[in-house]
């Protein structure tokens, strides 16, 4: 047993340390520190810069533009990026979308789109939830009729993260009612401008707005825009699923966020001592601590087996439940260390141009906020029910 | 990065639960548990010519092992068997002091190895304060440079069967400083020495040792007079890792004793496992066992750094703690009536596992050292 990095990977580590130091924009990082949604165009700098660097999508192999990381690489990447404060690469496109089209996409779609995530061209939003369709997302009613060289799209999505952002979505649609559920989904590529698309904004407990809901009413897709077959687009969601659920561990997020508590706790006064020196406060913040360090060994346990061969399976969803869960203590303790300052829902008060009154401590501004807006880590990306159910399933055999 | 055992280890650890799986039937070890020794002498004997004691013991004393790597390796097989054979107290914790000794009490080791000597570690006095510093047994210097030890130790392991007895003692201070604490080693039939057995809800023999005027030659004195807390303080903790692996491999079998019941215990007509009232449990039981891995693993790959031993310890045993108490409770509701039984196995692994939440401080205790150490 061995913790240590190669000595390759420790100046691959030191690399990111430097780029992260000069090109991390501190009016950003401070943002994503605080928790505060940064702007289209802050995402799209941050991308742009590291496109340049070649780390945009630095696990892609090198034949599509990437680096070819392995597990670790990316975990260093991620560990540096979450420490610092550096924003998150938008998921959709790089993320998700690319390796669908690398296993199961024509070249000329790989060729087609690409590139252009890689250069800013193109925002994805992902189209899957819709409102009677959650967990039970094969159940989905959203049809595609073929109609010569096109498909025609209604229907309704949901939960669309960043669709007032995007250009372009892919889509879980209806192609047939042929047999089980799961057998007659197909995975479409569509154009956001295209007419007959609608956008409405969902705004959150927290008043931001994260989240919209899609409306399609003969929407025209060109058939090009199908990936791989028609109704085997719940293979390829699957595949995409467990890809959207290894890095939920969120470790360095959260190690940089419970220290953040704790220097927050050591300024607060309870009862004329430092509330960090409150047994019954002294003892939550432990616990998580605790629970955090024992998620980082659980998460390089995981990343071990997979460098060495063996493929993730179930364990993406204990890092799910676990990494979400302890960010959601963490927010709710940070929340509880503010006592009455906790009313305070001011986000504006990171932006360059607030002027309402000073706020102290300034993490007051969001804290609330975050709490109830990180209540969806639980819910999102498989509640941590339905990661119970693929535990039961996968691991357990139930 | 890795952090899979080495092969030789998982050979090691196969090999034993092996064996156990075998050889160690849980009725046999309840009726030795449960005898007036508290264990099974031949079944020591054979564990012993496995080369057992040799894997937790330095190569320097005539082991093979003695590593933090094998000593969890070896005490997660022993979790697994349930083993009652007294390993951690004699096998590890007495060891690793003796080692600090002198050449008679490194030859103690060597005597244990050939099965000629049992010495016990006896340290607790304190039913409810779990610091490793809490030493109140006097030790006083007699007319001729030797000493006389009164006083009494509580809850001690495998004292009935003892051949010598380690004893710390306070020779300076106050009842708690870490200075002034001397340990001696000393056979246990000398005179003056009180033995009062009983028996232990996880099977195997507790006893409360009083002792008045035990004569100890100064020869006897392990290490540095006053200078004790160092050696067991680091034996301690390599008892806390042994331990927590031994409750990790409990877990792991009660994990399987589990999992096996609810695939064949049948309800309204479907095995129980299909209810997902139930499927929840037993993944959140998962999820927090692989947790209690963690936390092991952590405490074994940072033993030997200084500046991390006591922190991912503590925080390993309070993992264990919490840990254990949840996987022992949930597994005995999940078996019904079953887990309440004697009969079967699945309840005499749930006792050790909540027992071990009382040996070498608690989840409550290591939470608070954790914080100290902040």
């Amino acid at each position: 047993m061995d913790l240590n990095f190669t000595e390759q990977q420790q100046e691959f580590q030191k690399e990111v340390r430097d780029f992260l130091d000069e090109n991390l924009d501190t009016k950003v990082s401070e943002k994503v520190r605080n928790g505060i949604s940064i702007s289209k165009s802050e995402s799209e700098d941050w991308h742009k810069k590291l496109n340049n660097k070649g780390w945009l999508a630095g696990p892609w192999p090198e034949e599509f533009g990437g680096q070819d990381w392995g597990v670790v690489e990316k975990f260093i990447f991620e560990e540096e990026c979450g420490a610092s404060g550096a924003p998150r690469i938008v998921p959709f496109g790089v993320g998700m979308l690319a390796p669908v089209l690398m296993k199961f996409g024509s070249d000329e779609q790989r060729k087609h789109w690409l590139p252009r995530m890689l250069n800013g061209e193109d925002w994805w939003c992902q189209g899957y939830s819709e409102p009677g369709s959650g967990s039970d997302l094969a159940s989905l009613k959203t049809t595609a009729v073929k109609e010569n060289d096109y498909y025609i799209v209604n229907g309704q999505k949901t939960w669309t993260t960043f669709a007032q952002h995007a250009n372009m979505i892919f889509c879980l649609v209806r192609t047939s009612n042929e047999g089980k559920p799961q057998e007659g989904i197909s995975f479409l590529l569509m154009d956001m401008n295209s007419p007959g698309i609608e956008v409405r904004p969902i705004i959150t407990l927290d008043g931001s707005h994260e989240v919209n809901e899609i409306f399609f009413s003969d929407v025209k897709v060109p058939l090009e825009n199908l990936v791989g077959e028609e109704n085997k687009g719940w293979t390829y969601a699957k595949y995409l699923l467990t890809h959207e659920r290894t890095g939920n561990a969120n470790v360095a997020i959260s190690k940089r966020k419970i220290k953040k508590l704790r220097k927050l706790a050591s300024e607060t006064k309870k009862n004329g001592t430092a509330l960090v020196n409150d047994p019954l406060f002294a003892s939550r913040l432990a616990q998580i601590e605790i629970n955090l360090q024992n998620l980082e060994i659980t998460n390089l346990r995981t990343l071990s087996s997979v460098e060495s061969g063996e493929a993730p399976g179930a364990e993406s969803s204990i890092i799910k439940i676990l990494g979400s869960e302890i960010e959601q203590d963490i927010d709710n303790l940070t929340r509880k260390s503010l006592g009455k300052r906790a009313f305070i829902n001011e986000p504006d008060a990171f932006s360059v141009g607030y002027n309402g009154p000073e706020i102290e401590p300034k993490a007051a501004a969001t804290a609330s906020g975050k709490y109830f807006n990180h209540r969806k880590k639980s819910i999102y990306a498989g509640s941590n029910e339905i990661q119970k159910n693929i535990i039961s399933k996968m691991m357990l055999n139930l | 990065m890795d952090l899979k055992p080495s092969p030789e280890r998982q050979i090691l650890f196969d090999t034993l639960t092996k064996y156990f799986e075998n050889e160690y039937k849980i009725a046999d070890r309840n009726t030795a548990a449960h005898s007036e020794l508290g264990y099974s002498k031949e079944a020591w004997e054979k564990m012993r010519d496995l080369g057992i004691l040799e894997s937790l013991i330095d190569p320097e004393l005539n082991g093979f092992g003695g590593t933090p790597l094998d000593i969890s390796a070896v005490f997660e097989a022993l979790g697994r068997g349930l083993v009652v054979e007294p390993f951690l107290e004699t096998g590890l914790v007495s060891t690793k002091i003796l080692g600090k000794g002198n050449e008679n009490q490194k030859k103690l080791v060597a005597d244990l190895l050939e099965n000629i000597a049992l010495p016990t570690f006896c340290h607790s006095e304190n039913d409810t304060d779990y610091r490793k510093s809490y030493v109140k047994t006097e030790l006083v210097p007699d007319k001729e440079g030797n000493f006389l030890v009164t006083g009494k130790k509580v809850m001690i392991k495998n004292a009935s069967g003892a051949s010598h007895l380690i004893i710390t003692c306070r020779s300076s201070g106050d009842y708690a400083d870490e200075k002034g604490i001397t340990i001696a080693c000393i056979p246990s039939n000398r005179s003056g020495i009180d033995i009062k057995s009983f028996s232990s809800i996880d099977g195997g023999r507790v006893s409360d040792i009083h002792l008045e005027n035990v004569a100890v030659l100064k020869t006897e004195i392990i290490g540095n007079d006053g200078k004790g807390f160092e050696i067991i303080s680091e034996a301690i903790d390599f008892g806390i890792l042994a331990i927590c692996s031994e409750a990790l491999g409990i877990m792991e079998k009660i994990k399987e004793l589990t999992l096996d019941y609810l695939k064949t215990r049948k309800q309204f007509g479907v095995p129980i496992g299909k209810f997902q009232a139930l499927q929840h449990r037993m993944a959140q039981l998962l999820v927090e066992i692989e947790q209690a891995r963690s936390a092991v693993v952590n405490a074994t790959i940072n033993f030997f750094d200084s500046n991390e031993r006591s922190s991912v310890i503590s925080a390993a045993k309070f993992s264990i703690g919490k840990i254990g108490m949840l996987v022992a409770e949930e597994s005995i509701q999940l078996h019904g009536g079953m887990g309440m039984t004697w009969e079967y196995d699945l309840g005499h692994y749930a006792k050790r596992l909540v027992l071990i939440d009382h040996e070498f401080g608690d989840e409550d205790f290591h939470l608070q050292k954790y914080i100290e150490l902040q």
